[in-house]
């Protein structure tokens, strides 16, 4: 499982520093952020890329439509709800999974192994490799290219070009164009005459 | 109930400085000077004449404590805030940035690798970058929130500013901290060495220390400043238009 980053949104105090103290302890879990207010949250998840957030009942319930706007914003995490009043039937099925507040130390660290292992393996084997086709589209985009123009030059679609985009910042932890120009002239993808 | 952790007006100073050194980066904002003697946080607001829960809410954040808690702020609070805000921005455009675009400079002396070049480049877009979004809210959105405040005093003849809301400065405002992170991680992982290691490691710091400032800043900004200011908005958008 690879290093873990974790955002949780829990208003109540002993919950969220007792969620934080158990995650905290699990092996491969980087990091444990905590969001007290749904504004709080939402920068967050603005500035920083997670693979799980742990949302509690009471902003499951409040910001149901917010947080079903995120989550489609944000799909490749993973959506967990923190139960301990009883969640409906209907709010239950748009998450992921469901931490329970009796659930212990072991069973939270076999849920989340579960949770993150089935969410990509292929990225998971090849973490910090870019693929040939990744490669091809920082390439490109190191050359200056739009969105546009790559997908016309590997007749790929624009979204397709988003996803490979994602995936090379998130495997080479570099975000802008610029930033990953100069990281495309030092593994020597383009030189500087292209630059 | 307050933990022996707990930040609270009677803590000292100085030994809040002691364990948490960013806190200074605080204090300068807020234009207070080292040395701070044995003073508590009480006496300190006093002398400079700082709102107390702003000032206790702050310093938690440059200790680290994660959090903002709801804050019941006034008028007057929007001013010391942006005040701190643009004593901030001093200190990046005139202080900090120009310190790390000389560390930069010295070191592809050192390195003449041909990325460094694009380095120097990179870094010297950014700051462009970051004088127009400093420039934006010191020319537009500071002076903004103080004619809202101004309105809610009950000021006649404040200057307008027509067809402008706290919604347009939400949309623009932009992340400045990505490019930082971007640089660090160039440096940490993938940048040729060429006898830097010395400048390098000063440059991690002033990254890191000056990335840890920004964030606190756009927390500031996002989560204390704009909603105060969307209140005061809310109170008086007839009479500021």
């Amino acid at each position: 499982m690879k290093r873990t980053h974790i955002l949780i949104l829990e208003d109540a105090p002993v919950i969220r520093e007792g969620l934080k103290f158990i995650m905290d302890s699990l092996r491969n879990v980087e990091e444990v952020a905590i969001a007290c207010t749904f504004d709080e949250f939402t920068h967050l998840l603005k500035r920083k890329s997670y693979q799980m957030v742990l949302i509690s009942p009471n902003y499951l319930h409040s910001h149901h439509n917010q947080i079903q706007q995120l989550r489609n914003l944000y799909s490749s995490m993973k959506w967990i709800g923190v139960q301990y009043t009883i969640i409906p039937e209907a709010l239950l099925s748009k998450l992921d999974g469901v931490v329970d507040v009796y659930d212990n130390q072991d069973t939270l660290a076999t849920k989340l192994s579960k949770w993150l292992d089935t969410q990509s393996d292929d990225a998971l084997q090849n973490k910090d490799i870019l693929s040939e086709r990744e490669t091809e589209v920082l390439r490109l985009l190191a050359m200056g290219k739009s969105n546009k123009e790559i997908a016309d030059e590997l007749n790929i679609s624009t979204n397709t070009v988003i996803t490979h985009r994602k995936n090379i910042s998130q495997k080479t932890s570099i975000k802008s164009v610029s930033g990953l120009t100069i990281y495309a002239v030092t593994q020597n993808l383009i030189s500087l005459d292209d630059y | 109930m307050n933990s022996k952790n707990d930040i609270h007006p009677d803590s000292k100073l100085a030994e809040i400085i002691i364990n948490h050194p960013y806190v200074i980066l605080m204090l300068e904002h807020f234009e207070i000077l080292l040395p701070v003697q044995d003073l508590t946080i009480k006496q300190i607001c006093e002398k400079y004449n700082i709102n107390e829960t702003i000032f206790i809410a702050f310093t938690n954040l440059y200790c680290n404590k994660k959090g903002i808690p709801a804050l019941k702020l006034t008028a007057d609070d929007a001013v010391s805030i942006t005040r701190f805000l643009a004593a901030s921005h001093r200190y990046y455009s005139e202080l900090i940035y120009p310190e790390i675009m000389q560390l930069i400079e010295d070191m592809s002396k050192q390195n003449n690798h041909r990325e460094m070049k694009l380095v120097s480049v990179f870094f010297a877009d950014y700051f462009k970058e970051v004088t127009t979004h400093l420039d934006y809210e010191n020319q537009i959105f500071h002076p903004y929130v103080n004619c809202l405040v101004a309105r809610d005093k009950g000021v006649e003849h404040v200057e307008n500013q027509v067809d402008y809301s706290v919604s347009q400065y939400q949309v623009r405002h932009d992340d400045i901290e990505m490019k930082l992170a971007d640089l660090k991680n160039l440096l940490i992982k993938y940048l040729p060495t060429y006898n830097d290691q010395l400048i390098r490691r000063k440059l991690l710091f002033l990254l890191s220390e000056l990335e840890f400032d920004l964030n606190i800043h756009s927390k500031i900004e996002e989560l204390i400043l704009i909603p105060l200011a969307i209140e005061l908005e809310n109170k008086n958008i007839v009479a500021c238009k």
